[in-house]
């Protein structure tokens, strides 16, 4: 047991790992934010497209779309980065961090765009019909009735999908890049088994209070979303 | 000066896949006419009213408000002037009562914020809402919600008003409410068309009754003759039925 504490002073007082475990760290989240990033943006509008009605104009964006979401997620994550590191991106001298921002935030686009589809759909039709027996415009009625009513929906499973971004970005140690996860295992290996303990739990206990702290926001976005649907409420 | 109201329906049909749901519907409909529309479940009634504002829009036949055949590029503006009353009163749930009653005539331009909000102050203490102002749908009973959508249907100034079941959701009490809401509309000279099950409230408001069967209208007639005398064997057992 007094080895294991001896394993504790000892990360926390060399420089070197803390600088380690924190460099891992800003990787880590610097990954996870652009690509949700990405993936929210690009997810929105994949997800807008494939909710559209179906016209002339309409048809060959959707196929697209279909195609694209199907083979995403279809496939795994990891092979995925690696198509993007070794196939796609095999320029020389491509900074890692943006391949890998690209990488995830492509694949979370996927998800994040049938999040916002189903969020979409979810809202019952009669409002839709409501706005428009009224004569209102289509951008009207879904930035007025659908869109703040769909949000509802889609907050929490857009949670769900920042928290899986940021965990399955630790794969990115699997192509040399220098992670939360990584930094846990550099700090630990050379020496003995023991060793790894302290690193590694450190570095779970980063990525759950990063993870503890989003849902704890989430949480709060969607209780005042909700506020409309109490018996109670009033504006 | 304006024109008068006219809605003349030819040979409309429409059809959900294989499944044929109107098969050939001619209508006409003249201001200050009061349209009560009775027919068998699944035969087309609800269809066919919401075929007139293009909530459905008709697979084939001819729809012509005002003198004007409705089209995808006149559709919204004409559904301005055909308001819609629907079965699940269809508010809308992220908007409080007076943003649901004030949401169109603003947007549309019809009305200054301000105009409409007026108004519809005087319309909610109208019908002894006004205190649910501000409060979300979700705060409401059926029976006000109800009402509250006629109102906002009322707020547009419409030429027509389009009931579809509107107090099928509703507990007997607040069928009573509603009722009387609908009635005050048509007698101030609403022309309106009103699909129910209400075969009293039907008899009392309706100055022409129509029977739906099967997608086509068999029998049309004033309340009088209709209930009294119905020239088919169908629309007599259907009366028997629920008379």
């Amino acid at each position: 047991m007094s080895e294991f504490f001896d394993k504790v002073a000892e990360l926390f007082s060399t420089p070197e790992y803390i600088d380690s475990l924190l460099h891992g760290f800003l990787l880590t989240l610097q990954v996870s934010y652009f690509a949700i990033l990405i993936g929210v943006a690009l997810g929105t509008v994949i997800a807008l497209i494939e909710t559209a009605r179906k016209t002339k104009w309409t048809a060959v964006p959707k196929f697209i779309c279909n195609v694209y979401t199907t083979v995403i997620r279809g496939t795994p994550m990891a092979l995925q980065l690696f198509i993007m590191f070794f196939v796609i991106f095999v320029i020389k001298g491509f900074p890692s961090i943006i391949i890998a921002i690209i990488a995830f935030g492509l694949n979370s686009a996927a998800y994040t765009a049938e999040v916002i589809r189903s969020g979409i759909l979810s809202v019952d039709s009669g409002q839709t019909e409501a706005g428009l027996a009224l004569g209102l415009s289509q951008r009207t009625i879904f930035f007025k009735i659908v869109a703040p009513q769909a949000i509802k929906n889609i907050i929490p499973a857009l949670g769900n999908e920042i928290i899986t971004v940021i965990k399955e970005t630790a794969i990115v140690s699997m192509v040399g890049m220098y992670d939360l996860n990584m930094a846990a295992k550099d700090i630990g290996s050379g020496q003995n088994m023991a060793s790894y303990i302290v690193p590694m739990f450190t570095a779970a206990l980063f990525y759950l209070a990063t993870i503890y702290l989003i849902t704890f926001v989430v949480k709060r976005i969607e209780k005042g979303l909700r506020k409309s649907e109490m018996r109670g409420a009033e504006k | 000066m304006e024109k008068s109201t006219e809605l003349i329906i030819k040979d409309l049909r429409k059809t959900f896949g294989k499944n044929k749901v109107l098969n050939g519907i001619n209508f006409h409909l003249s201001e200050g006419e009061r349209v009560v529309v009775l027919g068998p479940s699944g035969s087309g009634k609800s269809t066919f009213l919401r075929c007139i504002n293009w909530m459905e829009k008709p697979t084939s036949g001819e729809i012509i408000f005002d003198g004007e055949v409705v089209m995808e590029k006149n559709i919204r503006r004409i559904r301005r002037d055909i308001g819609m009353v629907f079965q699940h009163f269809n508010l809308i749930a992220n908007l409080t009562v007076m943003e649901n009653l004030i949401l169109a005539p603003v947007k549309l331009k019809i009305m200054k914020r301000d105009v409409a909000e007026k108004r519809a102050r005087e319309m909610l203490r109208h019908i002894g809402l006004l205190a649910k102002m501000d409060a979300y749908p979700a705060a409401l009973s059926g029976g006000q919600k109800q009402r509250v959508a006629i109102v906002r249907a009322m707020m547009m100034d419409p030429e027509v008003l389009l009931f579809d079941e509107p107090t099928s959701a509703l507990d007997p009490e607040a069928i009573g409410d509603v009722l009387a809401l609908i009635r005050e509309v048509a007698d101030a000279g609403m022309t309106t068309i009103i699909v129910t099950h209400e075969i009293g409230f039907a008899k009392e408001i309706a100055t022409r009754v129509v029977f739906i069967d099967k997608g086509k209208i068999i029998e049309e007639g004033t309340p009088k003759e209709f209930f009294a005398h119905p020239k088919t064997p169908r629309v007599a057992e259907f009366l028997k039925k629920v008379l």
